[in-house]
């Protein structure tokens, strides 16, 4: 009982002394950092869920939970929101499309770093372990594998975390072409 | 001594939660959502023709089933509520209803969380946070976490696994060498149990505070991410009615997760004061009171392999699981006594089994365990006391 005697007036002074106001967010690595800290966290207990399992709003309750189980910071927390809300459109499936005339043109390495590929997978030593290592991957497995596992994650593995991007078909193709340096 | 070193462990804690460098809760242009229900269920097939309880009869092969939805709230970025409330049949069939937790976490700033309310405590790492069962790569618990069917010949060690009370969780970030979690709580504590044979610490479901004592806990664990994670736990708190009995827990927890493996394990112990009285050499006066330890200790280890590593497209889904308890009790430092039905006991579980992933969160798990108690003598000493599992879960 000291102990909750203790505690109870500490806090609440903290509580009325944290009043902080909220900031705009328009870090563009978000995404990024976010895909590592999903990598390097959820599959600590379980198999990373993909994006696709809950809607963005269900993300935003689903996280500051996880938050707790996992021993996650704000801002890291934040950021795997970030990322999960990244892959996620209107349309749920994702399909790929052709890119509309006045998209700007994005590079395979550009289209890597926006999607946070590197959260998950090992690229000229750098990245995660929670998938395969992509250096060889064009070689081992094949470009038409490449291409149905961007379309689709889950063809060759239903358990799969990875998310399915809202990707274009230039989008693939430049990924693809990025993978074969 | 032990509980002014855990009351000082907390106010440090707080204390260097306020000296961080508080950083605004930033927003984000996201779409921000106030309810999500979440959770997991399963049901479960157990064959198990050759078992009987202690008395010889048969037990019968079952099925069960379990819905554990749990709700998410959120109030505002600093304010989170969850509660997890369990629904299950039993082996006769009849549903059940238990609220496994349902607290409040205040994000008091970027790495310092305070929950209040009824939690799972940061006791080791299964009970927290991996008994569920699309994430339990078994069907059953481990031996030291208790029988949970079979014939109930290996109790747990303890049943402090969820209570009310308030919890502060850090998270200290060092970049390059790693991070370090603490959870520091206050909890109503242990029970007594009902009985006439003295009254050890109640196992089942908790009904709410017996004393005027509160129980306190912590973890602290080192992590090396996406690999590494160690932690150290300890729990006190007086159990009895009048508040002059000690029970006491430690844990040390240990994972390692791989792209294809896992390796993970817990070294697990409890010491119970009981109390009693020596036979009176003159009649109708009273003997010698004494105060024992009534000890439990045990550990297991779990490694999980996944077949997806030898690039066979049809092996993906497919998962191999083994996973060995031991669990041993004395009173007093005695195996051999009739003091109580669990104690003086040397058991082991061994569990194997093969899952096979329909999705990331929906496994169909097929196992084989079987439960040994060693010491002639014991409780349910040798009685078979071998299941087969089939078991489809799924988180939500």
């Amino acid at each position: 009982m000291k102990l909750v005697k203790l505690l109870l007036p500490l806090i609440t002074l903290t509580i009325s002394a944290f009043s902080v106001p909220a900031q705009h967010l328009s870090d563009a690595s978000l995404v990024a950092k976010g895909a590592k800290v999903y990598g390097e966290n959820c599959a600590r207990c379980h198999n990373a869920r993909p994006a696709e399992e809950y809607s963005k709003k269900e993300w935003s309750v689903v996280i500051p939970h996880m938050r707790a189980k996992a021993h996650m910071t704000g801002k890291e927390s934040l950021a795997v929101e970030a990322f999960l809300a990244s892959t996620l459109t209107a349309d749920v499936r994702n399909t790929p499309s052709h890119e509309s005339a006045d998209a700007p043109k994005r590079t395979g390495a550009e289209l890597v770093t926006q999607f946070g590929c590197q959260g998950c997978h090992q690229l000229k030593g750098e990245g995660g372990t929670l998938g395969p290592v992509l250096d060889d991957v064009i070689s081992d497995k094949g470009e038409a594998f490449v291409l149905q596992k961007l379309i689709d994650p889950k063809f060759n593995n239903a358990a799969s975390a990875m998310p399915k991007y809202p990707m274009t078909k230039e989008d693939i193709a430049a990924i693809i072409e990025f993978l074969k340096q | 001594m032990k509980k002014v070193l855990l009351q000082s462990a907390v106010t440090a804690a707080l204390s260097m939660s306020l000296m961080t460098t508080v950083n605004a809760q930033e927003n984000s242009s996201l779409d921000i959502g106030r309810l999500a229900i979440a959770g997991y269920g399963d049901v479960t097939y157990i064959s198990q023709g050759n078992m009987k309880d202690e008395e010889g009869n048969d037990i019968q092969n079952n099925v069960v089933a379990r819905f554990v939805p749990i709700f998410l709230f959120q109030l505002s970025e600093k304010i989170h509520i969850e509660a997890e409330i369990e629904f299950s049949t039993n082996e006769e069939g009849e549903t059940e209803t238990e609220l496994e937790y349902a607290n409040m976490h205040y994000f008091l700033n970027d790495n310092t969380i305070i929950t209040a309310g009824k939690f799972l405590l940061p006791f080791g790492q299964f009970g927290a946070n991996l008994h569920p069962s699309w994430i339990n790569k078994a069907v059953s618990n481990p031996g030291l976490y208790g029988g949970h069917g079979g014939n109930g010949s290996l109790g747990g060690i303890t049943s402090i696994l969820g209570d009310t009370g308030i919890s502060i969780a850090n998270t200290w970030n060092m970049g390059d060498a790693g991070r370090i979690f603490t959870d520091f709580y206050t909890v109503s504590g242990p029970r007594q149990e009902e009985g006439d044979h003295g009254g050890g610490v109640e196992m089942e479901v908790k009904k709410g505070d017996n004393n005027d004592s509160m129980a306190f806990g912590g973890r602290v664990a080192y992590a090396f991410l996406p690999e590494w994670e160690i932690g150290i736990s300890y729990y006190t708190g007086e159990y009895s009615d009048d508040g002059d009995l000690n029970y006491s827990a430690y844990n040390i927890d240990f994972n390692w997760v791989g792209s294809y493996a896992s390796v993970r394990g817990e070294i697990f112990g409890s010491t119970a004061e009981t109390e009693g009285e020596t036979e009176a050499e003159v009649e109708g006066e009273h003997g010698e009171e004494w105060v024992k330890d009534f000890d439990k200790n045990g550990w297991y280890i779990q490694g999980t392999w996944q077949a997806r590593q030898l690039g066979k497209a049809w092996l993906n889904p497919i998962e191999l699981v083994v996973r060995y308890s031991d669990i041993e009790s004395d009173f007093d430092g005695s195996i051999g006594h009739d003091f109580e039905e669990d104690a003086g006991k040397m058991g082991s579980r061994i569990y194997y089994g093969i899952n096979y992933w329909l999705e990331p969160s929906a496994v169909l798990k097929l196992g084989a365990e079987s439960t040994s108690i060693d010491n002639e003598g014991a409780g349910h000493g040798g009685i078979v006391d071998d299941r087969v599992f089939l078991q489809l879960a799924f988180g939500f």
